[in-house]
């Protein structure tokens, strides 16, 4: 990927889209986590890292694409900020908007062997709502695609 | 006894990040990124054979600690930086303290730094706003 075509994915904008979390997909999220389960249909907080990617219509594999990476050792995590508007539920039809909002080629040191390494920024941000259109929380995730 | 500035969060221990849970993690995310499940492909770029726990999971068990703190719908916002892999069948403990504490809307809210531990040294850092189950001083 050259330099100019990762500065044009910044505000590519997902299909947008609606999602439910079932109870089954939260009772085994909750699971992997190694926690009780939640009572009043609550959804644990983590549920925000892979609904939103899937609620706006894209996928894992797609953001992959999207970046020109696969492979083991090709993504890293740089970090996340959720904010949470008020809890999410199962059995809610949330509304899901968002796009690639941040690019950066950036040339710096890998983190085992010191050696010099060109990596990719690619940071996402979704928004969720209410079947009434109510804020429900905000993701941005940074990425790091390694070159 | 009260919140305030300096109040450590009560630690939650992983303590053996199980392989399987990836994989069923891996199924639920739709997240092909074989460094999950496929001990070969996570040798192959220097991390020996043990597969690497997603990002998700180890905030996940800060969130849980957050929840056991201070109940199920107490977060905010959380925001983390994720430094070394986790691997499986590793030990993590989630810590945080309290740094400040702020009231929005008449909900006291606690700003929190958060870590995520393996042998005492982070590999997630960050930090949240967990929302306070406690009366407020003014309450009786």
């Amino acid at each position: 990927m050259t330099e100019t075509e990762l500065e044009n994915l910044i505000g590519y904008r997902f299909p947008g889209g609606t999602r439910t979390i079932e109870h089954w997909e939260n009772w085994l999220l909750t699971d992997c986590t190694g926690r009780e389960q939640l009572p009043d249909h609550l959804v644990h907080p983590v549920a925000l890292f892979h609904v939103p990617i899937q609620g706006v219509g894209t996928s894992i594999a797609e953001l992959f694409a999207l970046g020109q990476v696969e492979g083991a050792g090709s993504v890293g995590l740089d970090g996340y900020d959720w904010e949470y508007f008020q809890p999410l539920r199962e059995d809610v039809e949330y509304r899901f908007d968002g796009g690639v909002i941040e690019t950066e080629r950036v040339t710096g040191t890998d983190k085992r062997t010191g050696a010099p390494a060109v990596y990719d920024r690619f940071v996402f941000s979704v928004e969720l709502t209410t079947p009434d259109g109510q804020p429900a929380a905000r993701i941005t995730n940074h990425w790091r695609l390694r070159r | 006894m009260s919140i305030e500035p300096g109040t450590t969060i009560p630690p939650w221990e992983m303590p053996d990040v199980s392989p399987d849970r990836m994989k069923t993690m891996a199924a639920i995310l739709r997240d092909p990124y074989p460094v999950h499940w496929d001990r070969e492909a996570v040798d192959a770029i220097g991390f020996g054979p043990r597969v690497i726990n997603q990002g998700p999971l180890n905030l996940s068990y800060i969130t849980n600690m957050l929840m056991a703190w201070q109940g199920p719908t107490c977060v905010r916002r959380l925001r983390v930086s994720f430094g070394h892999p986790v691997l499986d069948h590793d030990h993590v403990t989630a810590t945080g303290t309290v740094t400040s504490i702020e009231t929005v809307d008449g909900e006291r809210r606690a700003h929190c730094d958060v870590f995520l531990e393996r042998d005492g040294a982070p590999v997630v850092t960050g930090t949240a706003v967990v929302a306070l189950a406690e009366a407020t001083p003014d309450d009786h």
